[in-house]
């Protein structure tokens, strides 16, 4: 087994990967999987002493020189010692001077230059960036074809071969194939709602072990590389809607700051902090308190959460303005969030549809029955915020 | 009435109904040296009137030959830029191998990486979207993205470039050289856009435009950039 070397990606892959076997980095538009592919590379070669060479025909080998120093990672060292080298298909369409023991000028030649790298590196790791170049440069069926032919060779140099490959907007048959060529890929996709803004890998399929489907947050950190992130659930709404409770119900664990408050039930002043695990899904919860005095808090917490539940009391339509205001003032609005219409318990709740209605939302905003007091429907609520956290 | 975002050519804003559709792409296009990039420069300009938000994708100049072009028509962007109004992307030095300092809103790239300038946009996207959901952007020019890519590559990157400004709710140009890729490719990257403008050197033509007819009229650049006859 290697490792990659990538947090979270060695256990998901139950040690790493074997001798010879081929990785796919599948990304979204928008996410480097480059990242991946030069941490793997660079790691290996600092703490395996491993050899390996980068095939590149989006970024000059000079370029790449200054990203693995922005990330802390040493190339000079292994460069000039021979333990890495660049195969060099883009310099040469730059009108810059190549640099790598292999340069390519012209598409056409990187069957067999490749294959003669792979052969160098015998028992290595090879990094192919980028996939979607090449696809169209020559062609999809030529690009699929050398993939077949490259991982045949790999396998048997024992070469872990890694395709960094950016997911435009290709036919769907095409990616399934080239999916299909790999032992393991690995996909990278944003978390959106109107803009982008956190970052997600899954193993998708792993030929060797089994595959979980765990997703995992991370983040790219300037020097270090790929970072592990846990992701914050927010969870907001009017004074006493119950948003305690409702913590408490999915995140058995949780912790809260409370005090008597005037009146005779205890409010909450600080947070509500925990911790749920749910269908291989990892998550911190903090819960606000509702009264207006505590709206400082709320926009540092939205920024740093990847989704929201508004949590408002059925039985209180004069409260479902300030429901709104907290929603805008959270820029809720700009990540995923399920209204949860709590106290569905009591006999003067309203529905959903009434509730959709009072406070004049959009079509596609969900409102979730539950009693948080009951403990029903919270499960119906988590669903309903990951489905929509994991919509791709 | 359609909300329409004006162009910054005040005498083309009255023929087309006030500006350009809010929230829409528009392809600017036509034989070089036909006032494409002094477009852009109007545009622009209009945004530090409207005191807008503007991102900004350069491929040919940088953002100290834009000031200063800019300037010989008296429009001033460096308070707009020091006021972080003025998101830049810069893939002309990147393409020359110039190292520069980045920062949160003067960012590089290279012409022929669309993976790493797709991703600096939606950086720039996300820190836009704090602060407004409506703001203006500019690429000027996708000539030299076909000049570094392979042709069906840029039309895959701009419709993943077009798609993301739009969610986020941004009104854009981007400007094109005809004839420089074959005219199936010209087909895909007019397909691509909302609203299509033509330059050539005399005259403009809106050949397409959300509720109007095609539009013709003679057009002159002067000290003061463009202006309709």
């Amino acid at each position: 087994m290697k490792k990659t070397y990538i947090p979270r990606l060695d256990d998901i892959l139950q040690g790493g990967v074997p001798l010879g076997k081929s990785m796919l980095f599948n990304a979204m538009p928008g996410l480097m999987s480059d990242v991946f592919g030069y941490q793997i590379i660079a790691e290996r070669t600092q703490i395996d002493k491993e050899i390996g060479f980068i095939y590149t025909n989006t970024r000059t080998p000079a370029e790449i020189g200054r990203v693995f120093e922005k990330y802390g990672w040493d190339l000079k060292t292994p460069l000039e010692a021979g333990q890495i080298f660049f195969v060099d298909s883009i310099s040469s369409m730059m009108g810059v001077p190549p640099i790598g023991k292999y340069v390519i000028d012209d598409f056409e030649k990187s069957r067999d230059i490749i294959l003669s790298a792979i052969e160098d590196v015998a028992g290595g790791t090879a990094i192919i960036e980028n996939v979607a170049t090449l696809i169209d440069s020559i062609g999809e069926e030529k690009t699929l074809e050398l993939i077949r032919i490259w991982n045949e060779a790999a396998s048997e140099q024992n070469v872990n071969i890694v395709y960094l490959f950016t997911r435009w907007n290709y036919e769907d048959q095409m990616v399934d194939r080239l999916i299909s060529l790999v032992n393991c890929e690995v996909k990278l996709f944003g978390i959106e709602e109107k803009v982008m803004y956190r970052q997600v890998f899954v193993v998708v399929k792993s030929s060797w072990g089994k595959t979980t489907e765990c997703k995992t947050f991370f983040e790219v950190i300037e020097p270090s590389g790929v970072k592990v992130f846990i992701p914050k659930l927010l969870v907001t709404g009017p004074y006493n809607a119950g948003k305690t409770t409702f913590v408490h119900a999915i995140a058995q664990d949780a912790v809260s700051v409370e005090r008597q408050a005037f009146e005779m039930f205890p409010t909450t002043v600080g947070l509500d902090i925990g911790h749920v695990d749910y269908k291989g899904f990892s998550a911190d919860i903090f819960g606000t308190p509702g009264q207006d005095r505590f709206d400082l808090l709320l926009e540092p917490l939205a920024r740093e959460s990847i989704g929201a539940f508004i949590v408002i009391d059925s039985t209180k339509p004069e409260t479902f303005t300030r429901a709104k205001e907290m929603i805008n003032m959270c820029r809720a609005e700009a990540i995923p969030k399920v209204i949860v219409a709590n106290k569905q318990d009591l006999e003067d709740a309203l529905t959903p549809t009434e509730i959709k209605k009072r406070m004049a939302l959009g079509e596609n905003v969900q409102i979730i029955p539950v009693s948080a007091d009951e403990k029903r429907g919270i499960d119906n609520a988590l669903d309903a915020l990951f489905d929509m956290i994991y919509r791709v | 009435m359609m909300p329409k975002i004006k162009s910054g050519i005040e005498s083309l804003d009255q023929l087309i109904g006030g500006g350009l559709p809010e929230n829409s792409m528009t392809l600017v296009y036509g034989p070089p040296k036909c006032g494409k990039s002094i477009f852009c420069y109007h545009f622009l300009n209009q945004a530090i009137i409207d005191d807008e938000t503007s991102l900004y994708l350069m491929t040919d100049y940088n953002l100290a030959q834009l000031e200063e072009t800019m300037m010989n028509f008296n429009w001033m962007i460096h308070e707009y830029f020091l006021n972080e109004q003025l998101y830049v992307l810069d893939t002309a030095s990147g393409a020359i191998g110039a190292t520069q300092k980045e920062s949160d809103t003067h960012k590089i790239s290279s012409p022929q990486n669309p993976t790493e300038i797709i991703s600096k946009i939606i950086e720039d996207l996300q820190s836009i979207y704090q602060k407004t959901h409506q703001f203006r952007s500019i690429l000027d020019s996708t000539t030299t993205l076909f000049s570094y890519n392979s042709p069906i590559l840029v039309i895959r990157v701009l419709k993943s470039y077009t798609m993301r400004l739009k969610l986020a709710g941004g009104t854009s140009i981007i400007t094109y050289t005809e004839g420089v890729v074959d005219s199936q490719i010209e087909t895909l990257l007019k397909a691509s856009v909302d609203n299509i403008v033509h330059l050539d050197g005399n005259e403009i033509t809106i050949e397409a435009m959300m509720g109007l007819d095609k539009i013709n009229a003679d057009y002159d650049i002067t000290d003061n950039g463009i202006i309709i006859l």
